[in-house]
């Protein structure tokens, strides 16, 4: 009997029926973790996975909020196209941001993911006819529809939307990384090189790995301006890309459920800490040092551990690679 | 004001640009040579600079006493992080590392609201260099024309550092083959933490000479790191030239492109960036990539 | 200096058309010249070594061939088409499947992991982004027939990174076996072996290489291993080809011990 097989459906039964038990401001709180756990999960198809460690997610975050917040301010499209459009949006212009960034790898690689998003913070203060400069976009509704429907729009309705776009992602994730596509992803991950040498195109990999982890990033970021109501300057800031790395590393990199769950201590710790000291992300900081020192394999992969359960997939495993030095051809 | 003129001050403010950018640059670069680690603290360490030079100034009443206490404080913080925590990372791959100097800057900038508060802090300038000076019947900023020359003494001080005595040799030598210099009986722990310190010191003295110009503020971090980064990047990691190199490139580029294309200025630091990758993916000095 | 003549005439004999064809392939690193004008012809069937002291310029032959280092000149002709200039993964998938040096295998993943992602690059459908149980059927079949070929059945299981060394050697041609290649590249498969291990590992190759019936380019500097496996000696010294033949002639030819006892010293 696996324990953490049946964790997933209770988890899912749970989140389902919040709305239900949970008062207003709680379930604030969990529209706002649903979205952060498919920020993260979108992060960790290429730092997990693929060990394409990204320092400027927030561009994805960002991009698919200031879109997906323009389009709902100048348009009447509904919500989800809105949404959806934004993601897609999102995940073209990281195809020329992979072909970029995949010019170099390792910490080089991270580097210009870092320097791309610190360039559309620069250009979110400069093109204000498109972001409302240093003000951001404000009072973005949540426009009705298709179909007149007008129950996306309601605080439960946008709940189950995000909801249904998070349980969406993890599947689509989930297929993707158990496929042949996600065997060369776990090849590239543990010797870049030798995959190559099989004949495997990497770098064609790595972008497209690029632009599935920026469009679901914009996905997420598409769903927090409509839930906010705003989009500024701030989602765009490397620190959301720390804190988002953060949730990814803490939660388990390479198991997808992971990172939801790095979102959710993350959220709680600021939540807590936050009540306490106005020095919580000084704790969360040294947290987040601890994790990478004493235990890599980040919350879920101590939680199988101590469930006694090894990780049933081959796709699943904690990101072992992560310790060790990887093998490299040479001569 | 003249062409020459013009140019003549424009160069002058790059070139004092170019200073405090290497000071960034070669720190980066010195540790990720010998340690191939990319320090992310770095430009929270830069910021650290400041603060510490603003207290120094306070504490000591001189300038001249911030320039030392600074570096040597960020340096010794520098050293004992190394020696606490990056030590136990060395089986590890490199985005370990990544991910705990990102820890410290987080911690460092925390910390650094906790102790000197949010607001931005001035840090005047001495006397002495403070005013202008006239070339060519237009003023100069003497604090510039300072930076600039404090960047030229410091680049040839490092290089000598490097090839005449017999820390640089160590240092050349493990960033060649750390192994054999361990094998030769040389502690190379000991090499790293100085190295570690030497470059967090260098940085805080960017911090500590910025301050001046920018006020000590918390905005400087996220600019400083990615600012070398970018140098690093372009010069190639590990090259003490290849940092020289790059803090001119881009401190020209920004001072030039602020001038003539100010909504563009930072576009053409990363265009440049790009261009110097897709024709050398390792950067202008670097090996190969 | 090589003597394209006298080469050219003794591969003019050949029934066939040769698989691999090598004509005039120079590389210079600068004043440095690596390879030096090299003609070579690999036929169908054939276990061809090249051999050669320390700095002879076998790697950098191999290199030049598999797409991994370019050309300075000179052009390689695979089973008729030219692939000099194609990237190394282009070159791969046209069914030239090499071993590294230093071994370089997914430490992770198990032996049989391994293999499966190395003969996946074969299937038409190795990119299928969802699904793709009949891929995985396809690299599971090819991966076990070529763990078995090379006596790795019995470690499948484990992962690579904990094999000896000597399996994980030979766990690397497996892989390249896996891809079904036209023809296997097989860079220095001893190095790092001991006398034992290396004893072991050539008595398996040899056996895999009389049934498997597979076209091999060898590069090997170990004369021992060179001699129990090849049909046929190419002997590189300062990049240029001093003697090609069979290894009876190379041992024979004075040349050869010149350039192997003045590159030994």
């Amino acid at each position: 009997m696996r324990v953490t097989s049946l964790l997933g459906p209770l988890a899912l039964a749970l989140l389902l029926a919040a709305p239900f038990g949970l008062p207003i401001f709680a379930m604030t709180l969990l529209t706002e973790l649903v979205i952060l756990g498919l920020f993260a999960m979108s992060l960790d198809l290429m730092v997990g996975y693929t060990r394409l460690v990204s320092f400027g997610h927030a561009a994805a975050y960002g991009l698919g909020a200031y879109a997906s917040g323009y389009i709902l301010l100048n348009s009447a499209l509904p919500l989800p196209f809105a949404v959806l459009a934004a993601a897609i949006l999102t995940g073209m212009i990281a195809i020329g941001v992979g072909w970029v960034c995949t010019l170099a790898t390792g910490v080089s690689f991270s580097m210009l993911t870092l320097a791309f998003a610190q360039l559309l913070y620069a250009v979110s203060f400069k093109w204000t006819s498109v972001t409302g400069g240093s003000d951001g976009l404000a009072g973005i509704p949540r426009n009705p529809g298709p179909l007149g429907l007008e129950v996306l729009s309601t605080k439960n309705g946008f709940y189950y939307f995000a909801l249904a776009c998070l349980v969406g992602s993890f599947f689509l994730c989930r297929a993707l990384v158990r496929s042949p596509f996600g065997a060369v992803l776990r090849g590239i991950r543990e010797n870049e090189a030798k995959t190559l040498a099989l004949g495997y195109n990497t770098r064609l990999y790595k972008i497209t790995v690029v632009a599935i982890a920026y469009a679901l990033g914009g996905l997420a970021g598409a769903l927090y301006s409509p839930f906010a109501g705003f989009a500024n300057t701030e989602l765009l800031f490397w620190l959301v890309s720390g804190q988002v790395l953060i949730m990814v590393i803490v939660g388990g990199s390479g198991t997808l459920i992971g990172p939801i769950l790095g979102a959710t201590f993350f959220l709680t710790l600021e939540h807590q800490l936050s009540s306490y000291t106005e020095a919580w992300a000084l704790f969360f900081g040294l947290t987040f040092i601890a994790f990478v020192l004493f235990a890599p394999e980040g919350i879920w992969g101590l939680a199988k551990r101590y469930l006694g359960q090894r990780a049933p997939e081959e796709t699943e495993q904690a990101p072992a690679a992560i310790t060790k030095a990887e093998a490299k051809p040479h001569g | 004001m003249s062409t020459l003129a013009f140019l003549l001050n424009q160069s002058v403010n790059a070139l004092s640009q170019a200073a405090l950018l290497f000071f960034l640059g070669v720190g980066l670069t010195l540790i990720f040579g010998i340690m191939r680690i990319v320090n992310f603290a770095h430009g929270t360490l830069y910021m650290l600079g400041a603060f510490v030079g603003y207290s120094a100034v306070r504490i000591t009443g001189s300038y001249w006493g911030a320039l030392v206490a600074a570096p040597l404080v960020v340096g010794l913080l520098g050293t004992a992080f190394e020696f606490g925590i990056l030590r136990r990372l060395y089986r590890r791959d490199a985005h370990a590392f990544l991910m705990v100097t990102f820890g410290l800057a987080l911690v460092t900038g925390e910390a650094v609201r906790l102790i000197w508060g949010s607001e931005a802090l001035q840090v005047p300038a001495p006397a002495l260099l403070s005013g202008v000076v006239f070339l060519l019947d237009e003023p100069f900023p003497v604090y510039r024309l300072f930076l600039a020359a404090a960047g030229a003494v410091m680049a040839f001080a490092i290089w000598q550092l490097l090839e005449r005595t017999r820390l640089g040799l160590l240092i050349r030598a493990t960033s060649q083959n750390a192994e054999m210099v361990h094998a030769l009986g040389t502690d190379v722990n000991m090499i790293r933490s100085a190295v570690f310190g030497i470059g967090c010191g260098l940085a805080a003295l960017g911090g500590v000479l910025a301050a001046p110009l920018v006020t000590a503020s918390h905005g400087m971090a996220a600019s400083a790191v990615i600012d070398a980064f970018v140098i690093v990047i372009i010069g190639g990691m590990g090259s003490f030239l290849g940092s020289l190199i790059g803090a001119l490139l881009v401190a020209f580029v920004q001072v030039f492109g602020n001038y003539y294309y100010p909504d563009f200025a930072l576009a053409f630091m990363y265009l440049l960036m790009l261009l110097v990758l897709v024709v050398r993916p390792g950067g202008l000095l670097g090996k190969e990539a | 200096m090589a003597e394209p003549d006298t080469i050219q005439a003794t591969s003019v004999a050949q029934p066939r058309p040769p698989l691999i064809d090598v004509e005039g392939l120079t590389k210079r690193y600068g004043a440095l010249v690596a390879v030096d004008n090299v003609f070579m012809r690999v036929a169908e069937g054939e276990v061809r070594a090249v051999i050669g002291p320390n700095g002879a310029g076998k790697t950098t032959l191999f290199h030049l061939v598999t797409g991994v280092v370019p050309t300075t000149s000179g052009t390689v002709r695979f089973d008729g088409e030219t692939i000099t200039g194609l990237p190394a993964h282009s070159i791969c998938q046209r069914g030239l499947s090499r071993t590294f040096q230093l071994t370089s295998l997914f430490p992770e993943m198990t032996a049989r992991e391994n293999t499966m992602l190395a003969a996946q690059a074969r299937h038409p459908r190795h990119w299928l982004p969802f699904g793709g149980g009949s891929v995985f059927e396809h690299a599971r079949a090819a991966g076990d027939t070529a763990l078995e070929q090379l006596g790795l059945t019995h470690v499948a299981n484990r992962p690579a990174g904990l094999l000896s060394h000597g399996d994980q050697r030979l766990l690397e041609v497996a892989m390249a076996m896996a891809q079904e290649p036209k023809v296997l590249l097989l860079d220095e498969p001893t190095q790092g072996l001991s006398v034992e291990e290396t004893a072991e590992a050539v008595d398996t190759l040899a056996r895999f290489l009389e049934r498997a019936r597979v076209t091999v380019l060898l590069v090997e500097h170990d004369m021992e291993v060179v001699f129990r496996l090849a049909h046929k000696i190419t002997v590189l010294h300062r990049g240029a080809v001093i003697a090609d033949g069979s290894p009876e002639a190379v041992k024979a030819d004075a040349r050869v011990q010149e350039a192997y006892l003045g590159g030994m010293e």
